[in-house]
């Protein structure tokens, strides 16, 4: 047998040499990968094994300027799918189809689509996400989330707006701050195997949720309502399309109440308000249509739609004169019930005419052929620059998103019949709160003010984070010209086309206006008024409009009483006192007195000890002959005409 | 003759060798029972599925290991006594018989036929035939050693050889690959010249080539192993290259692999190697490919302390076949060359195969045995 030979051992170490050589260079692959690639590859291997799961964010709480909660969260849970998961895929998608009220074609649809997690539905109420919980189906996850919660469902929706599935502001407000209002939405990174199967325990890596900064409002619920209420009832009286009503500081534009009515419910925002549905019951809506009712029931017609605005619009008109220096209270007029301007016969609304009166009586009758030649006075290139001055050609910049400009014809194609319509309010349109803006301005000594909601940024730890600031624009006009606005104004109120508005004790300033609808002659109008309080001092200013409504359609005698009604309810709220004259005492019946002591006397000795008072209504609660208990107690100092309980034995 | 010899000096046997080798199997079962048990839980419901299977058939064969390592490795070319057949003759027809079955009635698994069922057994014919090349080669090269010296008597061993290579590339390149290391490599150390080896080198090279680029499979190889991250097919690749780099220097720590949850397919077959780095890092896997190269160097001693031609020429082939396939293996888990399906010996899940390997060892360590101590 042959020897392995020395020349066997050279050749076989040849090949351990070579042998060597290719593990070096592996050895370096190695290297390669696990040193210098690893980053790289480890990256993108931890992507694959790496599951998100977001934590919502809870969205901030909208108070209002009492520290009313408006709108906040409730917590709800979103309803998902792991595709990997499911064992049984029949029975998810009939249980989840029925518990979620789905059809089965939407659910399986998601069931059986190859995805790693396939949302099937969010904002399900806590009953339902219990209930599907308890199921515990395979591949089924039930996730915490929050769902907006307007606690007074209708109030100021079309101001306050609502959010979508996202939780992310759909109109309103919601949008206009929803940088504020989102939180941050935190993650639960975890560990999954290829088959979507969450690993137990492999660390977690989470990251909190930054909750969303609340927003402290101008908005007053006591005010809102009381707006609503009074708005609800003229539509209702008027069968009237809609009313709308905005109550404002005129001294710094902090908005108190805006009110749309029909307003809809925030809580559903999807579903049609009680008006809508009688109105589309049984008609059959394609989604597009169903989309623009939607819309259209959303929209804020306060900033979003423009109009006429009528007699309201001379406040405007008799303010450039007033600064101009064209007139002077006490410059005499004559109306024949038109102005002939040009080849035109401009009518006023009284036909038979006003005949002979001063600047003040033209301004009580709402005269517009005095107006039309105070226009003419002033001139197109002032008048506008008054349009300027009063905020009238820019958007207002309150903050609400979707706001309309002002249209109006171009000062060179302004002639003198343009400008006598302009001068009593026609021919241009303006928004219902551009004219507000523009009446404070008026009222308040000249200052301009951006109408707003906004007031304060607080963090989810109450802590103020953030004071909004609004531009103003001081001396638009003269201190001594709003001075002569007010006290004309009041005049109005208290002596003229206004004076449904009058409210004893309080000093109320305002201008009616009766605009009729493009086109002319349809017999629709919008019927409006404008008012403030008190009229030396404004604090509050408010604007009505009544959209459409049947029968008597004058603002002095419809749009004037919502006002009263509101000033009457809100002016005590807000801490202004009435203080009555002489007069008011006496035609009002107002005082006091104190009560008598009623105890143990008989029904009829009460009537005759009660003649002597100035008492209301008189209650008699229980059976028998003789009072045993009195309310008020005896000595106590009510309001005159207030009633009176007696409980019987 | 055993006993004569036993005078001159006491017999060797390479202990250091037999425990490297249980070491790397019993290494290896841990590898398979990290890979495996998440896969194994999840289809079969029992998490000890394959490394018990493993564990039976490696104890199985390390008794066989040892049993081998006792037959004195010249027996096998010896003509034996009543049929005057040598046992190795014999090897060669039974592998030629076995790899002509295989083609015909071998399982089909991915696209190609490479297993034979023997009574419930699932056998691989090219693992037997591995060591038939080893031994058989050998033998027709100790006959006659100065015939290598020129390329004629190379062709001469080809030609032997030739049948059962034919009958392995059709179906399995890479072990046909193998084989031809194996032949190459004993011829190559058999031999005192070696330029013609460089001119067959090249006409192999070649011919691989022609084979690599003609097969529609294979070349598709080529284009999975140039666009790993983007070819569809290159998904368990790039799955043992995440694997790969996400062990960094020091690794998950064993068990705690991510990528062997389904991400790599059948992570306990061969691509184990990727979950090795990813779970011991890359020390560990350093010291894996440490602990083949101190095999290898048993072996490499073994061969140069044979007792005769022919102890030497089969620790040479031994030592080819470890090398390569391990060769092989990392390559392929490293994406350095094309992929190809070849196990990393000792640690690879398959039980079958670990049992011949076993044998084969048993083989090297029966002619470790025979080294005799001189002084």
């Amino acid at each position: 047998m042959n020897r392995y030979k020395s020349y066997n051992r050279k050749n076989l170490f040849i090949i351990v040499v070579c042998i060597i050589l290719v593990v070096f260079f592996l050895i370096g692959r190695l290297i390669y990968l696990m040193v210098f690639a690893s980053d790289e590859y480890a990256e993108r291997a931890q992507d694959l094994h790496e599951r998100e799961r977001s934590i919502k964010a809870e969205r901030g709480t909208i108070y209002d300027r009492n520290g009313t909660i408006i709108a906040t969260n409730k917590p709800v849970s979103t309803i998902s799918v792991i595709h990997n998961q499911i064992k049984d895929p029949e029975g998810v998608i009939k249980a989840l189809s029925n518990a979620l009220g789905l059809s089965e074609e939407a659910v399986r649809k998601r069931v059986e689509k190859y995805s790693s997690i396939e949302r099937i539905k969010s904002n399900v109420d806590k009953e339902t996400a219990d209930y599907i919980r308890n199921l515990s189906l395979d591949g089924v996850m039930v996730d915490e989330d929050y769902k907006r919660f307007y606690p007074y469902s209708s109030l100021a929706s079309k101001v306050l707006g609502f959010t979508g599935s996202d939780n992310q502001g759909i109109i309103g407000l919601e949008v206009e701050y929803d940088e504020y209002l989102q939180g941050v939405d935190g993650t639960i990174l975890t560990l999954t195997t290829a088959h979507g199967i969450e690993i137990e325990d492999a660390a977690e890596n989470r990251i909190e949720p930054i909750p969303g900064n609340s927003l402290y409002l101008s908005l007053d619920v006591n005010i809102q309502t009381y707006a609503e209420q009074a708005a609800t009832k003229v539509m209702k009286a008027k069968n009237a399309n809609n009313v709308s009503l905005i109550v404002m500081n005129p001294q710094n534009g902090e908005i108190y109440a805006l009110v749309n009515v029909p307003e809809f419910d925030l809580n559903s925002p999807y579903k049609f308000t009680t008006e809508l549905s009688q109105l589309y019951a049984g008609v059959d809506l394609t989604s597009a249509e169903k989309n623009t009712i939607l819309n259209n029931m959303w929209r804020n017609p306060c900033i979003s739609d423009t109009y006429e605005p009528g007699s309201t619009f001379k406040i405007i008109t008799a303010t450039a004169a007033l600064e101009e220096k064209v007139v002077t209270l006490n410059d005499s007029f004559y109306c024949p019930g038109y102005k002939v301007v040009e080849d035109r016969r401009i009518r006023c609304h009284k036909t038979s005419g006003h005949g002979a009166e001063t600047f003040v009586d033209g301004i009580k009758n709402s005269c517009n052929p005095v107006f039309m030649e105070l226009g003419a006075r002033v001139g197109a290139e002032k008048f506008y620059e008054y349009f300027d001055r009063l905020g009238l050609t820019k958007k207002t910049g309150v903050d609400l998103p979707g706001e309309a400009n002002s249209i109006k014809h171009k000062l060179e194609n302004v002639g003198a019949v343009e400008l006598a319509t302009m001068s009593f309010g026609q021919s241009f349109q303006i928004t219902p709160l551009q004219l507000l803006a523009a009446a404070s301005a008026v009222v308040n000594g000249g200052t301009l003010v951006t109408p707003h909601f906004g007031v304060e940024i607080a963090n989810a730890e109450g802590t103020i984070i953030k004071k909004l600031k609004y531009e103003t624009e001081e001396n638009v006009i003269s201190k001594q010209t709003s001075e002569t606005m007010k006290s004309l104004l009041e005049a109005v109120v208290a002596e003229g086309t206004g004076k449904r508005a009058y409210l004893p004790g309080f000093r109320i300033g305002g201008k009616t206006a009766t605009s009729e609808k493009l086109p002319r002659r349809s017999g629709k109008y919008i019927s409006s008024f404008i008012g403030f309080a008190p009229a030396n001092d404004p604090q509050v200013i408010a604007i009505v409009l009544i959209d459409e409504p049947q029968g008597i359609y004058y603002g002095g005698t419809i749009a004037a009483p919502v006002i009263k009604e509101v000033f009457d309810n809100i002016l005590p709220y807000l801490g202004i006192e009435p203080v009555y004259s002489e007069k008011e005492i006496i035609e009002n019946d107002i005082g006091t007195y104190e009560i008598p002591d009623l105890v143990n006397m008989s029904e009829e000795e009460v009537k005759k000890v009660l003649e002597a008072y100035p008492v209301g209504e008189v209650y008699y609660s229980g059976e028998g002959d003789t009072v045993v208990e009195q309310f008020p107690l005896p000595g106590e100092v009510v309001e005159r005409n207030s009633g009176l309980i007696l409980y019987l034995e | 003759m055993e006993q004569g010899k036993k005078t001159k000096g006491r017999n060797y046997y390479d202990y250091s060798l037999l425990f490297l080798i249980i070491f790397l199997v019993c290494f290896g079962l841990v590898m398979i029972y990290s890979t495996s048990s998440y896969n194994a839980a999840k289809y079969y419901n029992d998490p000890t599925k394959f490394v018990r299977r493993q564990g039976i058939l490696g104890v199985a064969g390390i008794i066989v290991m040892i049993v081998v390592s006792k037959i004195d490795y010249r027996l096998y070319i010896k003509k034996m006594p009543i049929i005057h057949v040598r046992p190795i003759t014999l090897l060669y027809i039974f592998c030629l018989i076995l790899q002509t079955a295989v083609l015909f009635l071998g399982e089909e698994t991915g696209g190609s036929q490479r297993w034979i069922g023997i009574g419930g057994i699932k056998l691989q014919p090219s693992e037997i035939t591995k060591i038939c090349v080893v031994l058989f080669v050998s033998y027709i090269v100790q006959l006659a050693p100065k015939r290598l010296d020129n390329f004629f008597g190379f062709i001469r061993v080809v030609v032997f050889v030739g049948p059962l290579l034919a009958l392995v590339v059709k179906e399995n390149f890479s072990t046909a690959l193998i084989i031809l290391c194996i032949m190459v490599a004993i011829c190559f150390v058999a031999s005192r010249k070696k330029g013609y080896f460089i001119v067959s080198g090249i006409v192999f090279v070649a011919l691989g080539a022609l084979l690599v680029f003609g097969v529609s499979y294979r070349s598709e190889r080529i284009d999975v192993w140039r666009n790993v991250e983007t070819h569809p097919k290159g998904y368990q690749i790039l799955q043992g290259l995440y694997a790969i780099a996400s062990g960094g220097l020091f690794g998950k720590g064993l068990g705690q692999s991510m990528q062997k949850l389904g991400f790599i397919p059948e992570a306990h077959n061969d691509m184990i190697f990727s979950v090795i780095c990813e779970e011991l890092g890359m020390f560990g896997a350093i010291a894996v490919i440490m602990l083949f190269l101190l095999l290898l160097w048993r072996l490499f001693v073994v061969a140069i302390n044979a007792p005769d031609l022919y102890g030497g020429l089969i620790a040479t082939g031994v030592l080819t076949h470890i090398a390569v396939q391990v060769l092989i293996n990392v390559s392929v888990v490293t994406n350095s060359i094309p992929s190809t399906g070849i196990p990393l010996p000792f640690i690879s899940y398959g039980g079958t195969s670990l049992l011949v390997l076993l044998a084969e060892m048993g083989i090297v360590l029966s002619v470790s045995n025979q080294i005799q101590h001189e002084r």
